[in-house]
């Protein structure tokens, strides 16, 4: 008779493999990582920048560049670029972030070296035409008057703002006001500075020819892109601080409670991310299991860690019934004060550990995931060794050391809290 | 293209497997042939609720979630109209937990008041959360029901309204799993670091034992033939106004959800596409404009949105938007036709990255007939003409078979 009461065993993966990538330099110095992998006739070029919003003077221009370089070039319309690419299937993704610019080509293998020349083109020579700039700034202002109705929405925006203060880089959030201040001449000096003399790396993943790699390490010496690094930024950040916004309209209200901490390189960050995860990073975390899946008072809460450049940040965040606010905010904190008074189960522990062997290992899976992995690790000047690292901390972290980071990070006091909503 | 075994179990139960040792992981995928269409009209949001329940622990393990975390697992799933489908992916060498925890809560559910109590809730914040907390987030509320007045796609997933879901019984509950949750109305696959002859040996020993069960044959109401125009006026406190119109449209098995499909990407597939390049850019009547069919199992829909340029009356951005619908059933060049089929390829490559979405591919297409069609999509879109996407433009973007849903800015 088949017994379903008990677990079958479970075995802890004994190593993992992490491929290694390929790594080429072009002729500026600029590494090229290649991961050949995957099962898919697939291709993807990614070219990051040091483009984002940390090395931009004012909010706005970071994303505004990246997101007009397909908007049109010197030799190419805008319908006329979107025409290249849609037709051989391809399509871009542009992403702006704290730190960060990038710009990616995902295109069938067989077509990489059509596409190419269209990519390199929007990354080298956009024209930032007055006429797109003001579809993008109609666009722009009404996607944001939308966001603007959203408690969830003000809720982040509140949050990152009170964590980082708007006179750093990390703490800007946009305004409606700033589309008018965009211009052709501001947008070419950011690109001037950010992406033609700004390339940080390029990522090449998936099915890829020798000749398609050549081609692209060719084209890349050819456009004359030079290499860039992040600047440094004043580092004065304000109080925490506690903030109630009312909408007297929701029917939720948006939590977020974090506050500023350390980046990857800290000697706490592998510990602290076990601690977070056993607080909110998993399904089974103890804010879901208490706060959802207990109360019923939310479809979902979570916390993470978010480390830039310079300075990261944790939070928690969730939107719970209006009604249920202050119970929810309350459960919230007695979960922290639990993790700085209490030893987690060994179990709990077990688990924890396990599950985030087993997400690692998702996290590397495929050719992008991989690609992926390796770009954090090049964008923070890491390799794989520390993957290796990472691996080992989280099976040594014992209950006592969850408890005593508990206490260094997750004092109340510490803790700034935005809440949007009624 | 996708290699895959394919067999079944004594119970009924369809099990494909896929190998692919190129990675230290396996993707085990759980589709049950029920979803919001298979709803008592009194009790929608049922299907949805029940996906929740499915993780409140089941006849023999108290709980779904931890064990598998423990063996570094992870899961999820969503409920459509058509289907609820489960999905998890584990290290290979802790497979059998994934087949353990599957099969159980295949067998039966523990039923609690307190896990239905909670569910009840969690799903009443998720109502709130996505539907009406959300600027124009209550569309497919009011949409399904202009378009659909007999057909249970009138309802969406999460159901027609909140007292349907707080309403809910237990009794109402155990009896839906019965009805649905049996071997006979489900498949199984499995794709990753897994053999066929493993997949066999835990399928045989995990899922065998459970009862086949008399799954109901389904009778659903056909939706009639629409014969004019519905119109609807909505007048809310949003930024600025959207228009949405459907039209009905063939069903996912029936030939020309092909072209179908190209028209939807003819229309609004990428920067170059139709609508976006006249109506946003040329002359910008739109700040965004999409298009796409639903692909249900039963007869479906084709959709526009476009978001209104503030100063722009929803009189004129309506002509506008006709005008190029209009355009399309007698003018698309081969170029253009080149243009979608490339499109079509690269979404279904681009589709099959990771073994999990490869699982849910191989088990959604078993479930329209037979798995390999799976590998038969890309040559079906290329044998669509030029002349079937005109035609079905021309059948399908009628008057008398749209329903218009003018969603007006209040200030």
């Amino acid at each position: 008779m088949l017994n379903r009461h008990t677990a079958p065993d479970i075995k802890t993966a004994a190593d993992l493999n992490v491929q290694e990538p390929e790594i080429r330099q072009t002729r500026a110095g600029v590494p090229v990582y290649i991961l050949r992998s995957g099962t898919q006739e697939v291709l993807k070029t990614e070219l990051v920048f040091a483009a984002g919003n940390m090395a931009a003077p004012v909010p706005l221009l970071a994303t505004a560049t990246n997101d007009l370089l397909d908007e049109g070039t010197a030799k190419y319309s805008s319908a006329e670029l979107a025409e290249a690419l849609d037709y051989f299937g391809a399509y871009l993704e542009s992403e702006s972030g704290a730190d960060w610019s990038s710009v990616t080509l995902f295109t069938l293998s067989k077509f990489s070296q059509k596409t190419l020349p269209f990519l390199m083109e929007l990354v080298c020579a956009p024209a930032f035409p007055e006429q797109e700039i003001r579809t993008y700034r109609q666009q722009g202002k009404q996607r944001l008057a939308v966001n603007l109705t959203k408690v969830d929405f003000l809720a982040r925006r509140k949050f990152i703002q009170a964590l980082f203060g708007e006179a750093h880089p990390y703490g800007r959030i946009i305004k409606p006001e700033d589309y008018d201040q965009l211009s052709t001449e501001a947008l070419k000096k950011y690109h001037q500075s950010g992406y033609l003399n700004g390339l940080r790396a390029v990522f090449i993943a998936g099915q890829a020819s020798e000749e398609s790699i050549s081609a692209i390490l060719k084209a890349i010496d050819e456009s004359g892109l030079q290499s860039g690094s992040l600047p440094a930024a004043e580092r004065i950040f304000p109080e925490t601080s506690k903030q109630f916004s009312e909408k007297t309209d929701a029917l939720q209200s948006a939590i977020r409670i974090g506050r500023r901490l350390f980046t990857r390189h800290h000697p706490d960050y592998f510990k602290f991310s076990v601690l977070n995860t056993i607080l909110g990073g998993y399904f089974g975390s103890r804010l879901m299991s208490n706060i959802r899946e207990d109360k019923g008072y939310t479809y979902g809460i979570g916390s993470g860690l978010v480390s830039q450049d310079q300075e990261g940040y944790f939070f928690i965040s969730t939107e719970v019934g209006a009604e249920v606010r202050e119970a929810a905010i309350h459960e919230i904190y007695l979960e922290l004060k639990k993790l700085r008074e209490e030893l987690v189960s060994p179990q709990e522990l077990r688990l924890v550990k396990n599950y985030l062997t087993g997400a690692f290992q998702r996290s590397i899976d495929g050719p992008f995931a991989l690609a992926d992995k390796h770009k954090m690790l090049c964008l923070n000047n890491l390799n794989t060794s520390y993957l290796k690292e990472y691996l080992a901390a989280i099976e040594q972290v014992s209950a006592a050391e969850i408890k005593d980071c508990a206490n260094l990070y997750f004092q109340e006091g510490d803790l700034t809290e935005i809440v949007v909503g009624k | 293209m996708i290699k895959f075994e394919k067999f079944s179990l004594k119970n009924g139960l369809t099990v494909i497997v896929h190998e692919d040792h190129s990675t230290p992981l396996v993707a085990m995928n759980i589709l049950y042939k029920v979803g919001a269409r298979d709803e008592d009209p009194s009790q929608t949001g049922f299907a949805h609720l029940f996906e929740h329940l499915m993780f409140g622990g089941s006849v023999n393990i108290p709980s779904y979630d931890e064990p598998l975390q423990l063996a570094g697992g992870e899961n999820n799933a969503f409920t459509n109209n058509d289907i609820t489908n489960y999905y998890l992916t584990i290290p290979s060498q802790n497979l059998e937990t994934g087949f353990w925890l599957e099969s159980d809560r295949m067998l039966s559910l523990a039923f609690t008041e307190k896990s239905l109590e909670v569910q009840r809730s969690v799903v009443v914040e998720e109502f709130k959360q996505r539907y009406l907390n959300q600027p124009y987030g209550d569309v497919w509320l009011k949409l399904r029901p202009l378009a659909y007045k007999v057909h249970p796609y009138r309802w969406a997933t999460i159901g027609k309204e909140l007292s349907h879901i707080e309403n809910a019984s237990l009794g109402d509950v155990k009896s839906f799993f019965k009805k649905w949750y049996a071997p006979n109305n489900a498949i199984l696959s499995i794709a990753g670091n897994c053999t066929l002859e493993r997949a066999r040996e835990l399928a045989v020993k995990w899922f065998e034992p459970i009862p086949a069960a008399d799954v109901p044959a389904r009778h659903l109401p056909q939706e009639p033939v629409q014969n004019e125009k519905r119109t609807e006026e909505v007048f809310e406190d949003v930024p600025h106004s959207h228009l949405y119109m459907v039209w009905h449209c063939c069903a996912r098995h029936e030939h020309e959800f092909f072209a179908t499909d190209l028209l939807s990407d003819i229309l609004s597939r990428g920067k170059s596409s139709r609508l976006y390049q006249k109506l946003v850019k040329q002359r910008p009547v739109f700040t965004e404009v999409s298009a796409y069919m639903l692909g249900d199992l039963d007869k479906s829909l084709l959709y526009v949105e476009g978001k209104l340029v503030n100063g722009v009356s929803m009189e004129e951005a309506e002509k506008a938007l006709l005008e190029e619908l209009e355009r399309v059933k007698s003018d698309i060049d081969d170029r253009e036709l080149g243009k979608v089929r490339h499109k079509a390829e690269s979404s279904l490559e681009f589709s099959e990255m990771g073994i999990a979405n490869k699982a849910l591919h191989l088990a959604y297409f078993e479930m329209l007939g037979d798995a390999g069609l799976c590998n038969l999509q890309s040559s079906s879109y290329n044998s669509v003409t030029k002349e079937d996407i005109m035609r079905v433009a021309t059948d399908v973007l009628r008057d008398e078979n749209c329903s218009i849903l003018r969603y007006h800015a209040k200030s």
